[in-house]
This record gives structure tokens, C-alpha cells and sequence, in this order.
């Protein structure tokens, strides 16, 4: 591009060398991306590299400590057992949440496809609720999930015979707490409806006429047409759903709150007997109730391990799906 | 505009599938009553949730539950605007969210737009790195950052949450970089020819073909930012300074502990601004751009 530029016979001023250097796409590029790259450097990478620095030291909120070697990752696995309790909830909350979630909106999508009176009201209804997810959904259902008579899910439960639970704070049966968890997910299971929907419009109805043609089953249809042609979706919606259960966060410190007597001081972040801890509430725990930095840090960098390893999939698949609810290229 | 929906629309598009309707009487019928049966499920705690808003103390207790509150406490509104704080906590999260939408919004299509529309070395390695960073959970920087901001003096302060949004956000940069590359390039060079610079083709040429994805990108970041309780928990601490969320998680009413019709209350009003912008941004939303969703 520069030698384009350049190209004039006479000899160059430096006028005209100062505009080649930056009347060109790459000078004009970077001028462009300049605040990102500066942001990146400043709140992206350089925090990144002192966690992983901080991970291998016993730093505190407040002061940089020794390097211990990897001390703080011998005590993670070894000599924490809540660290321990931490990595059962995790496995627990994604392992059952994940086809809770894909199962159900997979489900609601394909009802959804047909043309019917009233689909649009009901895609409204799923839609909406995933909106409403945050602080003040996560209060309205630590209340659903009050122990006793006095919780809405407890009331309907009896309905169909079952004795209220005591959801958030049962010694005997802590995983309650995580089955608590994981339901809330069906309420904001919205936008991974409508990704799947997206999908499902995306593919051409011809393929499902010509198989009707040759005699296949609505199961052959949605077995041999349907779920390959979806699943990049499928693929996308599950990676962007276990990266979002990964870093389960507002629901579960809400929930531990409710737990204190009254709100507004004492109780652990990490819920009754640490039955709702998770990576982010145990990070925070660590690193700002009990100012425990450099562990907290390498807590952090295993998550980050954990889903960087799951973000470089989406990249590997990134070529082959378009998740504009469109087939535009994402490359070009 | 109408390009876009051509695009992307496929949610809406007609279909031709009246050959299947005679078949699917039975089946259509189940699909209603699962339809209806977990949109009833999907909705009874947002119905709860408002009627136990409006209820006493001692009716909010009441076994089994009643729905129809008596008396009704429009009451509890007013009280949890002026007892509890609620009016400061309202205002600092609208302004945070409208300083996010503004200055984001204008960042991230700008750094999209050099991303787009530019050839230059290191471009695609950039965008690679980009694109990880959206996979980063906050957490892993923001312990680090804590420190930095303490060292700055800025703990207390909103400048934790103010600066790094001068920067743009990886996730929106990709949705324009994405939807500027769908936009014809002809227009672009025939404006280059007639001699305007890169500038005025981005603010002239490019953003008034964007509005599709300029509204959605507000409105994520209007709710990303509303619903931020990460933030203002580690960096905000002062009742001044709190925010809906951080108020939602520490509610407690001064000299009366925790009533909680006022703290339902204070959750339909946390819950108002994502419905408006539902119903202001249906249009975009209910073409697939959705997708916006996923950060």
C-alpha cells in the first residue's frame, strides 16, 4: 500500500513521507482499534499476568507477598476441602444443568418452529423471563425456595404429595441447595431458545420435503436433517451455556445471603455449610472476605484454564458456524 | 434497515408447510398444552413476585399463599423509594448504564469499523486475541485490577467501573465488526473517491446503516450494566454510592431490618428496565439478533 503511495518521481518531501506514513490502511487500522488495544493491554492483559504472578505468591488484598512456588496449587488440591466442595457443586450444577438447559430449549424451539395462532405470544414468554436474570430475579427466588410451608415451590410440591424441603439449609441433604440452583436455570433458558430457533429457520425446507418424499419419519427428519444441519448451533448454544454455568455468580451469593439472619452483615458468601459455593463466589470469598490474594488468584487461573480450554473449541468450530441467525461468513 | 431484516428475519419467515397440517391435528394440540402449561410455569413467580409487592408484612407470611393481596400496599413503593435508599441507589445504576451505553456503544463500533474496513499486518492475530478475551471471566483480571485501583485511590469511587469502559467491549466489537462486513462496500469507495476520509465514511456512511445493531448493542449494554453486581460489590462500598443490585443484595430498611413486601417491591422496580427495553427493542430483538444475548 505504502509504495503505491510512493510511487511519484520526484524526490519526496518529508510532507509527503509523514503522509505515507499515516495515509495508509495499516496506519488508519491501527488508529482505529487503538482505544481496544490500550484497554487490552491495560485491564486485559497486564491484570491477567499479575493473577498468574499472584497465584504463584502469598499475597494478600493489600500488599504483594513472597513467591511460593506452587504452594497455592498444592493447597487447592490437597488441603482444602472446600475447595473440594467446590469442584463437587461445579460438577454437579454443569453436568445436570447443561442438558436441563439444551434439553429444554431445544425442545421449545422445535415446538416453536411450526406456524401456529399464538406462537408468538409464547416465544414472547420464554424470551423475556431470560432478560430478566440478575440481582433481583435471584431474590425473588431465594423466597420460591424458602424452607417450610412458606415457600412457593414447597407449596406446589405439595400439591403432588411431597413434604417441604428445606431447600437452601438441609445438613443432611446439602445438594438440595445445588438442585435449587439448577432449576432456576429453566426460567432463563430464553435466549438459547431463540438461538436455537434461529438455527432451525436456517435450514431449507426443501431437504424436509424431498425426504417426505422418499418416505422418512418425523424422527428420520429430525435425526437425519434437523440435528446435523443444527448442530453448529447445538455446538455454539452448549459452549456459550457452559461457559455462563461456569461463571454462575449473582444466584448463588444471593441465594448464601438469605441464609445470614437478616441481610445486611455475617453469613458466608458460600452458602449453608458451603452447599452453594461456586468458583466465583469461592474467589470472592477468598480474595475479599478473607483477603487471601494469591490463592484466590490461583483459583482464577484454573477457571481461566478451564474455560480457555472450552473458548479455543468455539474457535476450532468458529469456521464452520454462523450464529447470526443467518449463513453469513464470519470470515471474509 | 430493510436489508438487515431481509437478512434477518428468518424467525418470522413464512413458511410453506400447510402439507403438514392435516397430519399434526393430534400433535398440535399437545404442543398447545405444553406450551401453555410451562408458559403458566415460567410465569407464576414474576406473577408472585408483584402480588407479594403489594402485600402486608403479615399477609406476605400467610400459609398457603395468597395471591390477591389485602389490602393492597401501593404503600410499600413509596416506602421503599424514600426509607430504603432506593431513589440514590436508581439513579446511580441509570447513570452508569447510560455513561456505558454512550461511551461503548461509540468505542466498540469504532474499533470494529478499523477492524472491518482496514487491511493491515497483525490484523487478524488482533482480532484472534479479541476474540478470547470475551472468553476471559472478569474475575481473573479483576483481582489484579483491585489492587491497581487501591494503589490509585480510586476504591470507593466509580472510576473502577468508568475507565475500563472507555475501551470498548471484545463481545460488542465482534456483533458490528460482524454487521459492518454484511454492509455493501460500493458506497464506501465511491465516498473515498470523492475525496472523505476515513472519519466521515465511519460517522456519515457506516453508522447510519447500522441502526439495527446500534439498538442492540444499547440495549445489551444497558442491561449488562444494570444488572452488574460484580463491580459495584468489590469497588463501591458506601450507601452513597450503591447501586440496584448491590442494594437488592444487602437490602435492609434502617431501624426496621428486612421487610420483605419493600424488598419485593424493590425487585419489580429492578425488573421494570429490562421490560421497557423489551418492548422499546422488540423489533430487532425478534429477528434472530437475539443473539446479542449471549455475553
Amino acid at each position: 500500500m505504502a509504495d503505491m503511495t510512493m510511487r511519484s518521481a520526484a524526490p519526496l518531501t518529508w510532507t509527503t513521507r509523514l503522509r505515507c506514513l499515516f495515509n495508509n490502511d495499516t496506519a488508519r487500522g491501527y488508529a482505529f482499534i487503538t482505544p481496544w488495544l490500550v484497554g487490552f493491554l491495560l485491564f486485559g492483559l497486564t491484570p491477567m499476568l499479575l493473577t498468574f504472578y499472584n497465584s504463584f505468591t502469598d499475597s494478600t488484598l493489600f500488599k504483594t507477598g513472597e513467591w511460593i512456588g506452587f504452594k497455592n496449587y498444592e493447597r487447592l488440591f490437597t488441603k482444602d476441602p472446600t475447595f473440594q466442595i467446590v469442584l463437587n457443586n461445579m460438577a454437579l450444577y454443569v453436568a445436570v444443568s447443561i442438558p436441563l438447559v439444551i434439553g429444554l430449549s431445544l425442545f421449545f424451539a422445535l415446538l416453536l418452529r411450526e406456524q401456529f395462532v399464538g406462537n408468538r405470544v409464547f416465544r414472547t414468554i420464554i424470551y423475556v423471563p431470560s432478560l430478566l436474570v440478575g440481582a433481583a430475579s435471584a431474590v425473588l427466588f431465594r423466597q420460591l425456595f424458602s424452607g417450610g410451608q412458606l415457600g412457593l415451590i414447597n407449596q406446589l410440591l405439595g400439591l403432588v404429595g411431597i413434604a417441604p424441603l428445606n431447600w437452601l439449609n438441609d445438613s443432611d441433604r446439602l445438594w438440595l441447595a445445588m438442585a435449587a440452583l439448577i432449576a432456576t436455570n429453566v426460567w432463563f433458558l430464553g435466549g438459547t431458545t431463540i438461538i436455537f430457533l434461529a438455527g432451525l429457520h436456517a435450514i431449507p425446507q426443501d431437504y424436509y420435503e424431498a425426504a417426505r418424499i422418499d418416505g422418512a419419519g418425523s424422527w428420520k427428519l429430525f435425526t437425519r436433517i434437523t440435528l446435523p444441519l443444527l448442530s453448529p448451533t447445538l455446538v455454539f448454544n452448549t459452549i456459550m451455556v457452559i461457559i455462563g454455568q461456569l461463571q454462575a455468580f449473582d444466584m448463588p451469593l444471593i441465594f448464601a445471603r438469605g441464609m445470614a439472619n437478616g441481610f445486611s452483615s455475617g453469613g458466608s458468601p458460600l452458602g449453608y455449610k458451603n452447599s452453594l459455593a461456586m468458583f466465583l463466589t469461592y474467589i470472592y470469598e477468598r480474595a475479599f472476605v478473607k483477603s487471601e490474594m494469591g490463592y484466590a488468584s490461583a483459583v482464577a487461573v484454573l477457571v481461566f484454564l478451564l474455560t480457555l480450554a472450552l473458548a479455543l473449541f468455539v474457535l476450532f468450530t468458529a469456521r464452520r458456524f454462523t450464529y447470526f441467525g443467518d449463513q453469513e461468513r464470519a470470515t471474509r | 434497515m430493510a436489508q438487515m431484516s431481509a437478512r434477518m428475519s428468518p424467525v418470522s419467515a413464512p413458511s410453506l408447510r400447510g402439507w403438514r397440517i392435516p397430519r399434526l391435528k393430534g400433535r398440535r394440540l399437545t404442543a398447545y398444552i405444553i406450551l401453555f402449561a410451562f408458559s403458566f410455569l415460567l410465569i407464576l413467580p414474576f406473577a408472585w413476585l408483584i402480588s407479594a409487592s403489594l402485600k402486608s408484612e403479615a399477609d406476605y407470611f400467610a400459609v398457603p399463599t395468597t395471591w390477591i393481596p389485602n389490602p393492597i400496599m401501593w404503600q410499600n413503593y413509596a416506602d421503599v423509594l424514600n426509607e430504603y435508599n432506593m431513589l440514590t441507589y436508581i439513579g446511580n445504576s441509570l447513570w452508569l448504564a447510560v455513561y456505558s451505553v454512550v461511551v461503548n456503544v461509540f468505542v466498540s463500533s469504532l474499533v470494529a469499523y478499523g477492524f472491518a474496513r482496514f487491511r493491515f499486518r497483525g490484523r487478524n492475530i488482533l482480532f484472534v486475541v479479541l476474540l478470547a478475551t470475551m472468553m476471559l471471566p472478569t474475575q481473573v483480571t479483576a483481582i489484579s485490577l483491585y489492587r491497581t485501583f487501591r494503589n490509585l485511590g480510586w476504591i470507593g469511587s466509580f472510576l473502577p467501573i468508568l475507565v475500563p469502559r472507555l475501551f470498548g467491549s471484545a463481545f460488542d466489537i465482534f456483533l458490528f465488526r460482524q454487521y459492518f462486513l454484511g454492509l455493501p462496500r460500493e458506497i464506501d469507495e465511491a465516498a473515498k473517491l470523492d475525496g472523505c476520509g476515513a472519519w466521515r465514511i465511519y460517522w456519515n456512511i457506516i453508522l447510519p446503516q447500522s441502526a439495527p445493531i446500534l439498538v442492540v448493542v444499547s440495549i445489551t449494554t444497558f442491561l449488562y450494566s444494570w444488572r452488574d453486581l460484580w463491580n459495584p460489590l468489590i469497588y463501591l462500598s458506601s450507601e452513597g454510592t450503591r447501586t440496584v443490585p448491590l442494594g437488592l443484595l444487602l437490602f435492609f430498611v434502617p431501624g426496621r431490618g428486612t421487610l420483605f413486601p419493600l424488598l419485593m417491591a424493590a425487585a419489580v422496580i429492578a425488573l421494570i428496565p429490562p421490560v421497557v427495553l423489551y418492548v422499546v427493542g422488540q423489533r430487532y430483538f425478534d429477528r434472530g439478533i437475539v443473539v446479542a444475548e449471549v455475553r
